[in-house]
């Protein structure tokens, strides 16, 4: 039994790392903690590097790349928007460096508790991002991780996220594979180019002052984003005849004959999937797609998965304010060019942020809005919460304002 | 270095570079946060015949740090230097040169020192000395002199962190800095080594580019920028004492940054009831020109009749090491 950090510690140190640069945040802390524990017993041979901010810590890890060093970090939340300006300098010099995010809510107000607005803000910076709903998830998918971004036609770095608490420090009976097998899965990183060595010196990061080569160079970074559509494919596939585990980048679930479909990403899934067979059991044709891969965005996956669909309900697990939810126009977006028959309603519902629980009522509410948007032939955008938790709002206004009210005067 | 790089006539960054890389050789990689160094590489030239890696402006301690590890891990024997202006180092980049000597990364932190932000077109940095004008410091009514702060201490600042090695150097005196590399490179066999080059800059401060290596000697013949080293465990000392002392303005003069600095007073004393009654006030709050050439000669002065009295100045610097 093994927590989400855990998990993904032991998907780091089976990688083979040979550089980490460190930084403590909550709720990612336990990832550190373990591989410094891996280091001190001797289990893991690495330079641990404890930084003095996540600036530096991706500082470290980019150089370290450069050099040819297999490299591996984690983050979260605010320690991820400190290093926003180095993530474009990762992915723009085209380092391999797999990080982990533990996803927990952006101050302020500052939480503890989890959302996607600290991955989701990142999704044009140029890195690929898979997303986790189990422990297991998170330890393969570190691995594959290095195997999808040292492909020589990707050559792009990768975030793998789980949910801070909901899924960081949730224990699950997790499969941890043998050295031997991951060593056979994943070869030692042997850069061609992206190096040092006395005979060949490079000059690495230079200026483009003229917009042509600057052009060049990011037209040549999106098509290697767009290369790895099919190379995740095809390294999920690989990892599932090696490891016989089987990961998809839009998962389907109970989707054969659906006409209604959920759409989550991360942890939440494991609860949207209790409501599914619950509308399932009373008869309702109601299935779950699971946004694994975000970044490249799986644009045929989404098509094939929706075209003929009567209706989608998109849970967005973060907000952009001022306009709504990430997911929802990334869907609506793929999903424009279906023939109108075959293009089905689109929902949106924004709930779940800083960790606020998004329980089953609520997606059986999704589901039965969703069906009412398609019978109107219009989709809805909306913010959701029980009135439990709106009581709950409330009662804690009026705490702070240091006015009790009863009931009647509410 | 080749020769051909797109930097300004007369410029000591590179040319501290090319001296210190005649000691380093090929098995070297540089770490260079934005500045004027940046611009030697444009894709897709570059004049370096070693390695050479520009991050971002703030992060060249920790960007050095993450090259050593790796050619450490991958049992790969470099020297790793960074080429970093003052800018990135004082200000933006100190958290990550503090985390790199803390944890005695086994680096070279090179920091070539003009005073300012200079590829932005010379604007205040940290290490811009009291009276100096820069695009952010203009002279004004309510500014006479220019910059009123003083410039930061930043050789106890990496003293205090008890450095395998660290020293000052000036390009007046050159075979004292190659000398100083070779230190810095021997010290990092065992921990991390900072070297501080005054950078006299020609665009920056405003005289003609034949005239850096003469600039480099009056800073260093007046005792302003003083050239010492500090060992690790031996304290600090003073590498080079000035036989007699030149007077400061003599480094001054000359530079269009410390021009008003003599044209003030001259304007006092010729024409004082032309001088406007709102200056006169401003001038009273802070310092006249003669006032902050006066000041910073006595405290010029004063560290040079202490220095003189004891040996070892063990990392205190006290704000009598103006260095300016």
């Amino acid at each position: 039994m093994l927590t989400g950090n855990s998990a993904i510690a032991y998907g780091a140190a089976l990688s083979r790392p040979k550089v980490i640069p460190a930084y403590p945040i909550t709720p990612q802390t336990e990832i550190i903690e373990s591989l410094s524990e891996f280091v001190a017993e001797g289990l893991l041979d690495t330079r641990f590097m404890l930084m003095e901010s996540e600036h530096s810590v991706l500082s470290a890890a980019i150089t370290a790349e450069q050099t040819g060093a297999r490299t591996f970090t984690a983050t979260s939340s605010q320690g991820l928007l400190l290093m926003h300006e180095m993530l474009y300098i990762a992915s723009g010099t085209r380092c391999p460096i797999v990080m982990a995010n533990v996803s927990r809510g952006l101050s302020a107000p500052i939480t503890l508790g989890a959302d996607e607005n600290d991955i989701l803000g990142q999704r044009d910076a140029g890195w690929i991002q898979l997303h986790c709903e189990t422990c297991q998830e998170a330890l393969d998918s570190v691995i594959m991780a290095y195997k999808i971004s040292e492909n020589k036609n990707v050559l792009l770095p990768s975030m793998v996220n789980i949910d801070g608490f909901i899924l960081s420090f949730t224990r699950e009976p997790v499969d941890v594979p043998s050295q031997r097998k991951v060593d056979d899965f994943l070869p030692e990183y042997s850069p061609e180019t992206m190096k040092y060595d006395a005979n060949v010196p490079i000059s690495q990061g230079v200026a483009t002052i003229d917009g042509i080569s600057y052009s060049y160079f990011r037209m040549q970074h999106h098509l290697a984003a767009m290369n790895a559509v099919r190379i995740v494919e095809k390294v999920q596939k690989e990892f599932n005849d090696a490891f016989g585990r089987n990961y998809a980048s839009v998962e389907q679930f109970m989707m054969e004959d659906a006409d209604y479909a959920l759409m989550t990403s991360n942890a939440i899934t494991t609860v949207a999937k209790s409501a599914v067979r619950r509308a399932r059991a009373r008869g309702e044709k109601v299935g779950l797609l699971r946004i694994r891969l975000f970044r490249p965005f799986p644009t045929e996956d989404i098509i094939n998965a929706c075209k003929g669909l009567k209706g989608v309900a998109v849970l967005d697990r973060n907000i952009s304010p001022g306009a709504g939810g990430i997911m929802l126009p990334e869907i609506r977006s793929a999903l424009y060019d279906l023939k109108e028959k075959s293009r089905p309603i689109v929902c949106g519902f924004i709930d779940g942020l800083g960790g606020k629980d998004v329980t089953l009522d609520e997606f059986d509410y999704m589901i039965s809005r969703t069906k009412k948007a398609a019978s109107d032939g219009v989709g809805v955008s909306e913010i959701i919460s029980t009135k439990k938790q709106d009581d709950r709002a409330r009662m804690m206004l009026s705490e702070a304002r240091g006015i009790r009210k009863t009931k009647e005067e509410d | 270095m080749a020769p051909g790089t797109p930097a300004c006539a007369g410029c000591p960054g590179t040319l501290g570079m090319r001296l210190a890389l005649k000691v380093l050789g090929r098995n070297t990689v540089i770490v260079n946060p934005a500045g004027c160094m940046t611009l030697l590489t444009v894709y897709p030239y570059t004049p370096l015949k070693t390695n050479w890696v520009h991050l971002a402006i703030e992060n060249a301690g920790a960007g050095a740090a993450g090259v050593k590890a790796a050619a450490e891990a991958l049992g790969k024997d470099l020297n790793v230097i960074t080429h970093a202006g003052d800018g990135a180092t004082y200000d933006i980049g100190l958290q990550s040169l503090s985390g790199a000597f803390e944890r005695r990364d086994k680096i070279i932190y090179f920091c070539y020192d003009n005073e300012g932000y200079g590829n932005t077109g010379f604007q205040k940095s940290g290490a811009t000395p009291k009276g100096s004008i820069t695009t952010t410091t203009p002279k004004g009514i309510k500014a006479p002199i220019g910059h009123v702060g003083r410039k930061k201490d930043i050789f106890s600042i990496v003293v205090a962190h008890d450095p395998e090695y660290a020293a000052t150097a000036s390009l007046s005196h050159p075979l004292d800095w190659m000398r100083k590399v070779e230190k810095a490179k021997e010290a990092t066999k065992r921990g991390p080594a900072f070297l501080l080059l005054h950078a006299p800059c020609p665009t920056g401060w405003g005289f003609d580019s034949r005239f850096t290596i003469e600039y480099a000697r009056r800073a260093v013949e007046s005792g302003a920028w003083v050239l010492k080293e500090y060992e690790k465990r031996k304290g600090t000392t003073i590498t080079y004492t000035p036989k007699k002392r030149i007077p400061v303005t003599d480094y001054f003069k000359g530079q269009k940054r410390f021009d008003h600095l003599f044209a003030m007073d001259e304007m006092h004393t010729a024409f004082p009831h032309e001088v406007p009654e709102k200056q006169m006030e401003a001038e009273r709050e802070i310092h006249t020109g003669r006032g902050v050439l006066t000041e910073l000669q006595s405290e010029i002065d004063e560290f040079w009749n202490k220095a003189g009295n004891q040996d070892d100045e063990r990392g205190k610097s006290s704000n009598e090491q103006c260095q300016q």
